[in-house]
């Protein structure tokens, strides 16, 4: 954190302005005219951006592949109406971020530790930082399926993922980051594209949201699918995202209306692309699912390939890469907020490399970890792409509790609070997550020790 | 530690700035900390929020939820290193 508040004038005595200020007050002057001039659409543009960063952040590679493979193996029916639900769950609960962060200017890592204490905040931290890693491995495996489509290998995938990381920290604003990103984010409706490329038959994606049953399969299947498609949608990672994003923009109060806006445009879009996934996926069906057993080797877009033609086959590569960089961007920047939050320095996209050195070396450091981990030979690439979600939901319960408790502490958020109606929704969604996380982890470990049968 | 940009930026010592153009960066500078809250100044956020008091009752759930977490987290653990071999 900048420590000197007081202005080097003697006359003044006003707050000493930072470099981050300066930036901050810049775009918020861009909101302040746009408001007063009742540009509505000019305003929504400029405070749209942590909402759908959040939401089509996680539609990422281990996420969309979890999407193909559910339509690949099981059909349309169960998985159609699951995934808008699952969106509804993770627009509550990043409702809450976005408020808290408007209204408190202050990132998700830090609040927890300041009001709840250090052990609090660094075990979020830490869940974080683990939740992460794993997941960012699973994002360079995904450029890496996809660009193994176009005969490229591991070294392009980590240049590519690492390059994206350093080039969008490059120009010291949160707001020329935040459009790079968004630019980028908007590939992933590559995903709907695939899923017209594939030709689905139109009246069986629409009878499709009429709610079937589980299609059938294991006990322990359908807690895997429930606890990998949960972690599709809602991650820890996300909660500090969009918190920290938020004061980072600098949203206030008064923008907290467009930060829903935000928010539900993200979960709208999220829920659409991951359909077209799905859908895209469900093609392979007839196939038995065939190819899901080279997801290592490129095998999704190259049995799309065999099945639907060779567009459909590039466009769920690409899909796949874009996927994977967007999510090493967001994924990074969340890790590299909770650091600088929670060592208590400087963390804000607004300011210089310098200036805030902790912030910087978390971004670009733990997405260098990461890529590592892919150019290890032998490495358990596919298992670590498909675990990374499990863990990411049985970790979650924790961060969405303490995020429950920041939304209703009157003392911080004032009128603020969560409505009774927001409180219900908020504790079923974390039963929700809890009992499906739990019940996977139990259920696996009880197997795996063959205490019970698979 | 960020670099600092006090809001006169310059002092009389500064000769290779003229007056003018000082006095218009500076009205520049206060026009634009109009946009900021208070609460939003780094100067305000470096502040850290008075830790808030938590009864036994919602420490013992948090810890018992920490608690649940890690266990079942180590068991997912343990069945991915299973799953390996």
């Amino acid at each position: 954190m900048s420590t000197p508040v007081i202005s080097a004038s003697p006359l003044l005595r006003q707050p000493v302005l930072t470099d981050e200020d300066l930036a901050r007050s810049h775009d918020r002057s861009r909101v302040h005219h746009a408001r007063r001039h009742r540009r509505r659409w000019h305003l929504m543009w400029l405070l749209v951006g942590p909402g759908i960063l959040a939401m089509l952040g996680e539609n990422d590679g281990p996420s969309m592949i979890a999407y193909a493979s559910d339509g690949a193996q099981y059909g349309l029916g169960f998985f159609v109406p699951f995934i808008p639900i699952l969106f509804a769950m993770a627009y509550v609960c990043q409702e809450m971020c976005m408020r808290v962060g408007a209204v408190t200017h202050r990132g998700y890592g830090e609040l927890v530790l300041q009001r709840y204490g250090r052990v609090w905040g660094w075990f979020g931290a830490g869940d974080l930082t683990l939740t992460n890693l794993v997941t960012l491995v699973a994002e360079f495996v995904a450029i890496r399926v996809g660009l193994a489509y176009f005969h490229l290998g591991s070294g392009v995938a980590v240049a590519l993922g690492l390059a994206l990381v350093v080039f969008t920290l490059s120009g010291g604003r949160y707001w020329r980051w935040e459009r790079i990103v968004l630019g980028l984010a908007l590939f992933n409706g590559l995903f709907l594209v695939a899923a017209i490329l594939v030709k689905p038959h139109v009246g069986s994606v629409v009878d499709a949201f009429a709610f079937t049953p589980f299609p059938g399969g294991s006990f322990n299947t359908l807690l895997l699918l429930l606890a990998s498609t949960i972690g599709a949608t809602v991650t820890p990672w996300m909660i500090f995202f969009q918190q920290s994003a938020s004061a980072d923009k600098g949203m206030t109060p008064r923008d907290v209306t467009h930060g829903r806006y935000d928010t539900a445009a993200g979960a709208v879009l999220a829920a659409v692309f991951g359909i077209g996934a799905l859908v895209a996926g469900a093609a392979l069906l007839a196939h038995d699912g065939s190819g899901i057993q080279g997801f290592a080797g490129a095998g999704f877009p190259e049995a799309l390939r065999h099945v639907a033609g060779g567009a459909a086959g590039a466009v769920f590569a690409l899909g796949l890469v874009e996927a994977g960089a967007v999510a090493i961007l967001t994924i990074s920047a969340s890790t590299a907020y909770a650091a600088g939050e929670c060592v208590g320095v400087s963390h804000s996209f607004n300011s210089s490399p310098r200036g805030a050195a902790i912030f910087y070396a978390a971004n670009i450091g733990v997405a260098m970890l990461a890529a590592t981990v892919i150019l290890i030979p032998g490495a358990p690439l596919l298992s670590i792409a498909l675990n990374a979600n499990v863990l990411a939901t049985v970790l979650l319960p924790v961060s969405l509790v303490l995020m429950v408790m920041l939304a209703n502490d009157k003392g911080l958020m004032g009128q603020w609070v969560n409505k009774r109606s927001t409180n219900v929704i908020g504790i079923a969604v974390i039963a929700f997550v809890g009992i499906c996380g739990a019940a996977y982890g139990i259920d696996s470990f009880l197997q795996a020790t063959h205490v019970i049968g698979s | 530690m960020s670099k600092h940009t006090p809001l006169v930026t310059a002092t009389p010592m500064s000769p290779a700035i003229p007056e003018r153009d000082l006095q218009s960066q500076e009205r520049h500078e206060d026009e634009l900390i109009m946009h900021l809250e208070r609460d939003q100044f780094v100067a305000e956020t470096s502040r850290p929020v008075p830790r808030a008091p938590l009864s036994a009752r919602a420490r013992a759930g948090l810890w018992a939820l920490r608690v649940f977490v890690v266990i079942v987290s180590l068991m997912v653990l343990y069945t991915f290193v299973e799953q390996l071999h």
